[in-house]
C-alpha cells in the first residue's frame, strides 16, 4: 500500500514510517501541513492517507478539514483521521460526506500494530474504522440502543469498528450464522428495512450518528 | 479674586487639589491619598478652601505688611512730617529714636508671635479641611478596591484559561506524541523480535502496555484540565459536541456570547456536560434543553429537562462539583427539581471584563 502522512511531529511520523515498512507499507510522502497534504495526495494518488486532527498553523481541527477537502477533490481516497482524543461530533464530520474508505482512531491505537495495520487496510479498500471509544460515547445513548440485548450491543460495537461478520463472531467466540441473526435483530430494532440496499451496516452506524436529528 | 482663581482653576482641578493634597498631608505628617473623583467634593472643597484660605491670606499679608513697616518706617521716623507722624502699635505716634527702636521692635516681635502661635493653627486647621474634603472616603476607597479586584481578576482569569489551554496543548503535543513513539517503537520491537527469550519478551510486554496504559491516563488527565475539544472547537462547538453525544436528546441555544475566559468557557462547559450526565442517569427524561447565553458581564448557562425531578447536590449526582467549579469563579448554581420535575439547573459565571 502507497501511504501518504500528514503530521507535523517528526517523531510520530517517522514512528509512523517505520511501523508501516515493517507491514510492506511504502510511506511516499509525509506533509506536514494541510495544504502540503494536499499536494501529496494530487501528486502521489496513494491509496490510503494518514492524518492527523491538529496541524500547523492553529492545531486545532486543520486536520479533519484537510481530509474533507481531500475526499472533496478525490472522492474516493481513503482517509483515517489520527486524533489526540476522541470526538465523536468529529466522526461525524468525516462520515457525513461520504461514509466509504474513512477512519478515525486514537493516536494510541497506532501501538497495536496488527490491529492499526488491519484498520488501515479496511480503511484501504473502503470500509470504515471507527475508535472503540467513540462506539463506546455512541452506545451510551439511550434511545434505540436502549432496546437491543447486551449481546447486540456488542455486535453493533464491532460493526461501528468496521469490522465483518466473521471478525466479530471470532472476537465474540460465536458462529458466523449467530452473528447473522444478531445483526438481522439489531436492524430490525433500529429501523433499517432489508430493501435498504448494500450499505446498512454503514447506515446502522450512521443511524447512532445522527440519530439526534 | 480667590473665586476667579478658583474658576480660571477648574480644569486643572484634579492637579491643583492634588497638589493640596500633597501638601496638606506633608503637613499633617501621614501619605497623601489619591484624590477623589468626585465633582461635589470638589465644589465643596473650593467653599472650604475659601473660607479658611482668605481669612487665613488676608492675617498673613496684615502681618508681613506691619512687619515691613516697622523694619523700614521706623529707621526713618524722620522722614514722616511732623504733622502726621508715623505711628507703630497700631496708633502709638513715633516722635524720637527711642520711640521708634522701642515700637519698631515691639511691633515686630508681637507680630512674630502672631505669626509662629496663629499660623501653624490655621494651616492645620487647612489641612485638615483639605484632607477631609478630597481624600476619598471609606465608601469611595472599598468601591476603587473592588473595581480593581475585578479588573486584577479577568486579568487573573485569562491568565489561568491561557496557561490551562498551553499545559493542554504541551501534554498532547509534547508528552502524548512521545508516548506515542515510544510505544510504536516498542511495538516493533516486539514484532521483530518474536523469537527472544521469554525474560527479554517479557519485559518488552510490560513496557509496552505500560506505555499504553500512560497514554490513557494522560487523556483522562488532559480531559480534567482543560477539555481538548473547547481549545479546538470553541464553547459553542464543543456544547454542540456534547448535547449531541447525551444519552437524552437534548436542544442546543447558544447566543451571542462574545469574549468569554478559557476558564469560565472550561466551567461552562463542565456544567453542562454534567448536567447532561446527571439527566441521562437519573432524570428519566425524554428531552433536554441546555441554553447559554450573554447578560452584560455574565454568562448564564441553564440545563432543563422534563424529567422527575428531586435532584439533590448530595446524591453523587455531580451536582456539588458544578457548585465548587462555579463558584471558585465567583459565580453561583440554582438548582430548581421539586419531586416529580421538571429541573432546572442554572449556572452565573461572571466574565469580568
Amino acid at each position: 500500500m502507497r501511504v501518504v502522512i500528514a503530521e507535523d511531529n517528526v517523531l510520530l511520523s517517522s514512528g509512523l514510517e517505520l511501523l508501516l515498512g515493517t507491514k510492506g507499507c511504502e510511506v511516499v510522502a509525509v506533509a506536514t501541513d494541510a495544504d502540503a497534504f494536499l499536494a501529496a495526495v494530487d501528486a502521489h494518488r496513494p491509496d490510503v492517507t494518514i492524518v492527523d486532527v491538529r496541524l500547523p498553523p492553529g492545531f486545532r481541527d486543520e486536520g479533519i478539514r484537510a481530509a474533507i477537502e481531500a475526499r472533496r477533490r478525490h472522492p474516493d481516497l481513503p482517509v483515517l483521521v489520527l486524533s489526540q482524543y476522541v470526538e465523536q461530533a468529529y466522526a461525524t464530520r468525516l462520515l457525513a460526506a461520504a461514509p466509504r474508505g474513512v477512519g478515525y482512531l486514537l493516536k494510541d491505537r497506532v501501538s497495536r500494530v496488527d490491529e492499526f495495520v488491519d484498520a488501515l487496510t479496511r480503511v484501504a479498500r473502503g470500509g470504515t474504522a471507527l475508535d472503540p471509544e467513540v462506539v463506546a460515547q455512541l452506545l451510551t445513548r439511550a434511545d434505540p440502543v436502549a432496546t437491543l440485548t447486551p449481546r447486540e450491543r456488542e455486535v453493533l460495537a464491532l460493526m461501528a469498528e468496521g469490522h465483518d461478520n466473521d471478525t466479530i463472531a471470532a472476537r465474540l467466540v460465536v458462529t458466523g450464522n449467530a452473528v447473522h441473526k444478531h445483526i438481522g435483530n439489531i436492524f430490525t430494532k433500529l429501523g433499517l428495512s432489508p430493501d435498504d440496499g448494500g450499505h446498512r451496516r454503514v447506515r446502522a452506524v450512521l443511524a447512532y450518528l445522527d440519530g439526534q436529528r | 479674586m480667590y473665586l476667579v482663581a478658583c474658576v480660571v482653576a477648574f480644569p486643572l482641578r484634579r492637579r491643583w487639589a492634588a497638589a493640596h493634597l500633597r501638601r496638606a498631608a506633608a503637613l499633617r505628617g501621614v501619605d497623601p491619598p489619591p484624590p477623589t473623583a468626585r465633582l461635589d467634593r470638589y465644589l465643596r472643597w473650593l467653599a472650604a478652601h475659601v473660607a479658611i484660605g482668605v481669612p487665613a491670606g488676608l492675617l498673613a499679608l496684615f502681618c508681613l505688611g506691619n512687619a515691613l513697616v516697622a523694619a523700614v518706617g521706623a529707621p526713618l521716623w524722620r522722614v514722616f512730617p511732623a504733622d502726621d507722624p508715623l505711628r507703630l502699635l497700631l496708633d502709638v505716634p513715633v516722635t524720637g529714636w527711642g520711640r521708634a527702636l522701642a515700637l519698631g521692635v515691639a511691633q515686630l516681635a508681637i507680630l512674630a508671635a502672631v505669626a509662629a502661635g496663629v499660623f501653624p493653627v490655621l494651616a492645620a486647621l487647612h489641612a485638615r479641611v483639605t484632607l477631609a474634603a478630597l481624600a476619598p472616603s471609606a465608601a469611595e476607597l472599598l468601591a476603587e478596591r473592588v473595581a480593581e479586584l475585578t479588573r486584577t481578576r479577568a486579568d487573573v482569569l485569562d491568565a489561568h484559561g491561557a496557561e490551562l489551554r498551553r499545559i493542554e496543548r504541551d501534554l498532547h503535543d509534547g508528552t502524548q506524541a512521545r508516548l506515542v513513539a515510544i510505544a510504536m517503537r516498542l511495538a516493533v520491537a516486539r514484532q521483530a523480535l518474536p523469537a527472544a527469550p521469554p525474560e527479554v519478551a517479557d519485559l518488552l510486554r510490560q513496557a509496552h502496555e505500560g506505555t499504553e496504559e500512560a497514554m490513557t491516563e494522560l487523556r483522562q488527565v488532559i480531559r480534567t484540565i482543560y477539555p481538548p475539544i473547547l481549545a479546538d472547537q470553541g464553547l459553542a462547538g464543543a456544547l454542540r459536541a456534547v448535547a449531541a453525544r447525551g444519552g437524552v436528546p437534548a436542544d442546543l441555544d447558544v447566543g451571542d456570547l462574545g469574549r468569554v475566559p478559557a476558564a469560565v468557557e472550561a466551567v461552562a462547559y463542565f456544567a453542562v456536560t454534567e448536567a447532561l450526565t446527571n439527566v441521562a442517569k437519573h432524570s428519566r427524561a425524554s428531552r433536554a434543553t441546555v441554553r447559554v447565553r450573554r447578560a452584560g458581564e455574565r454568562l448564564l448557562v441553564e440545563v432543563r429537562d422534563d424529567g422527575d425531578g428531586g435532584a439533590r447536590e448530595d446524591g453523587g449526582t455531580g451536582l456539588a462539583g458544578i457548585r465548587g467549579r462555579a463558584e471558585a469563579l465567583d459565580g453561583r448554581l440554582t438548582v430548581t427539581s421539586p419531586p416529580g420535575g421538571p429541573t432546572l439547573v442554572e449556572v452565573e459565571l461572571p466574565c469580568g471584563s
